[in-house]
């Protein structure tokens, strides 16, 4: 039962990651990117790529995969976000990220190749260890320091406040001077930062896989939902209570019933408690 | 005689306007769609069998042909997607206006493509697994060259049950529809030969630990492990998994157990020993590590085509692709033509048709060619240029 707990804490954990990199994204440009799972799969991929094939050291793979993700975060601002929402207030970004997101995922399935495959070994451990191996732990340690660093930036930096005064009210922030489309676009950025390093710590649990993106995104958006849209605290609650779930579920039931399970937790969520369990009622004064 | 003249004119005009028809026909190519998953999933097979089509291909061209016609194949690139599978099929079915159509690769592009084709009349060769994709009364010019899906799973629960002796399985299979449909055949299998599996369970195939499962299957004391999905990750993850538990029980199943991507996933090399994979005669050396004759031949034509080095491909999906092309042939050859009603005749009465991968027969309501004694378990962490060694008896 220790390893049920285990494994389905740290692939929650990896979800409540996913979910915190929404929320960066959100707090800016209240758009709920498709790509997000795509960042943090391409923050797996190309740490195997620059570890594996080119033969770099692990810190120098880590970089890469974070500018890696934080240049598609920047690339996904610029395709997909920013001209449509000076365009539109619809949600047309769902199809425009959506877009962009398959794209980079036949791109990727074309160059890497189709079929997972391995992630390097990041710290000296032999192989069963158990539930001690590095595969386990530094996803759950990773999502726990990004909501710390993300508290600590909102909290303490002068742009951590600038993105909360976005979140809170774009137009009064535009009022005050601020430059809303150069702060979405460094959200935008940061969140691919964070969605690269959160699929690099990942990557020995889930490989080097051209279709983890949209998995990814599916389970990191019920994360942020149950959790609660804009809460980091949420986000990392919302993912460990899904990974449980979908581990205990297939433990006692089997992994045909897993899904279902993810996604009528959300449902439940969304019926009893719309707003999530750490989010906030606003209602906005008119 | 006026008259007779202009009689004997006409006459010989209608005689050279049908020679000349004839001799039209003769020349035109037969053309032969390929509806091949070259990118996408399972495009490593993919990639493998069209190597030994347009390899058959050029060969009988070379030759001049089949009956004085030469072969045009069309190949389309449908990336592992039913929906590109079907709007090829279509179109080589009514625009191209092929003669023939081999493929898809997947099992998956087959559901969706075969009725289509056997609506259209066009004879398509089937290179899917999966049972359903054959049936004489509704796709009667279809006709499987591949093993039905079935014959893995009765060669795989043959060796477990009568070779190694064990009794207590643990039936693990992926939650996709093949996996699904995959444990259902073991299990009912296993029962009909009066062994009820200690554990069985379906996993999601993108799961990322399976040590509960492999667990479970320690505890309902499984003597043996019997995968059915084709997903390496899983597979890989499965087989780390046994090694980390330090678990001495054989893993035998699906032929993707042998796959090279295996290779990569394990943590360690020898967590791949004792596991075995429903394989085929062709491809497995014999006792004096040869490979037997066809299939040497084959390796000798592939590998200049590949760099000239050691082959680096599962050599099975060379063998039946280079056979498909050859079973055009030879239906056409018997035919006499390429009209689809003949050539499902010629195809309905080949028997014994030697090919590489295998030996092939049909009949007026057989349309599965590939015999049981074509399969064999191999051990999986053999693989050598492309084939690999049978598994210890």
């Amino acid at each position: 039962m220790l390893t049920v707990l285990v494994t389905g804490l740290a692939i929650g954990m990896v979800y409540g990651a996913v979910a915190l990199v929404y929320n960066v994204m959100f707090s800016t440009s209240k758009v709920l990117s498709v790509t997000t799972g795509h960042i943090s799969m391409l923050g797996g991929v190309f740490g195997a790529w620059f570890i594996i094939n080119l033969q770099l050291p692990w810190y120098v793979g880590l970089a890469g995969a974070v500018v890696v993700g934080a240049v598609f975060g920047w690339l996904t601002d610029v395709l997909a976000i920013r001209r449509v929402l000076a365009r539109s207030d619809e949600h047309l970004w769902l199809l425009s990220t959506l877009a962009v997101a398959t794209m980079v995922q036949q791109g990727v399935g074309l160059w890497w190749g189709t079929e997972p495959t391995p992630f390097p070994r990041l710290i000296d451990q032999a192989f069963g260890a158990g539930m001690a191996d590095q595969k386990f732990w530094l996803p759950i340690i990773l999502a726990i320091l990004m909501a710390i660093g993300l508290e600590l930036f909102y909290r303490r930096t002068l742009y951590g406040k600038l993105f909360l005064a976005m979140s809170e009210d774009a137009f009064a922030a535009r009022a005050r001077g601020v430059s809303t489309d150069r702060i979405r676009a460094m959200s935008y950025v940061l969140s691919g930062a964070l969605g690269g390093l959160a699929g690099f710590a990942a990557g020995q649990l889930t490989f080097a896989y051209f279709a983890l993106g949209l998995t990814l995104t599916l389970n990191g958006f019920i994360a942020l939902a149950v959790g609660g849209l804009g809460s980091n605290i949420g986000a990392l609650v919302g993912g460990a209570l899904l990974g449980l779930l979908n581990a205990y579920a297939t433990y006692w039931f089997g992994g045909e019933y897993q899904q279902t399970i993810s996604v009528g937790l959300l449902m439940v969520v969304l019926l009893l408690k719309p707003e999530g369990l750490f989010g906030s009622k606003r209602v906005r004064p008119v | 005689m006026k008259f007779c003249n202009a009689k004997l004119f006409w006459k010989l005009l209608l005689a050279s306007g049908l020679v000349a028809g004839s001799l039209a026909v003769q020349a035109q190519p037969i053309k032969v769609g390929w509806l091949s998953s070259l990118t996408g999933p399972l495009s490593a097979s993919a990639i493998a069998e069209n190597q030994g089509v347009e390899l058959a291909v050029e060969e009988i061209n070379a030759a001049g042909g089949i009956l004085g016609r030469k072969i045009e194949l069309l190949t389309r690139d449908t990336a592992g997607d039913p929906t590109k599978a079907v709007n090829f099929a279509q179109q080589l079915a009514f625009s191209d206006k092929v003669n023939f159509v081999i493929g898809p690769v997947n099992s998956g592009e087959g559901l969706a493509t075969t009725p289509m084709l056997a609506r259209a009349g066009v004879p398509n060769i089937i290179i899917g697994a999966i049972d359903e994709l054959t049936d004489a009364k509704k796709y009667p010019r279809a006709f499987r060259m591949i093993n039905t899906n079935m014959q893995w799973i009765l060669t795989a629960n043959k060796y477990a049950i009568e070779t190694l002796k064990k009794q207590k399985v643990a039936v693990i299979a992926d939650t996709s529809g093949y996996g699904t449909a995959s444990a259902k055949s073991a299990i009912a299998l296993l029962e009909k030969a009066g062994i009820k599996p200690v554990y069985s369970v379906l996993i999601d195939a993108n799961k990322t630990d399976v040590m509960d499962e492999m667990t479970k299957a320690r505890n309902a004391g499984a003597d043996v492990v019997m995968p059915w999905t084709a997903a390496a990750g899983l597979l890989g993850r499965l087989i780390n998994a046994r090694g980390e538990m330090g678990w001495d029980v054989p893993i035998v199943g699906h032929p993707a157990l042998m796959a090279a991507q295996i290779r990569k996933l394990l943590n360690k090399p020898e967590y791949w020993d004792k596991t075995y994979a429903a394989g085929y005669t062709s491809t497995t050396y014999l006792p004096d590590g040869k490979l037997p004759a066809p299939t040497q031949a084959l390796v000798d034509k592939i590998r200049p085509r590949i760099g000239g080095g050691e082959i680096d491909i599962t050599f099975w999906w060379v063998a039946l692709g280079y056979d498909t092309v050859k079973m055009i042939e030879h239906a056409v050859k018997k035919a006499g033509s390429t009209d689809p009603a003949a050539i499902q005749k010629a195809m309905e009465e080949t028997t014994n048709y030697p090919g590489v991968y295998a030996t092939y027969s049909y009949s007026a309501t057989q349309r599965d060619g590939f015999p049981d004694s074509g399969m064999v378990m191999n051990t999986a962490n053999t693989f050598k240029d492309g084939s690999f060694k049978l598994a210890p008896n």
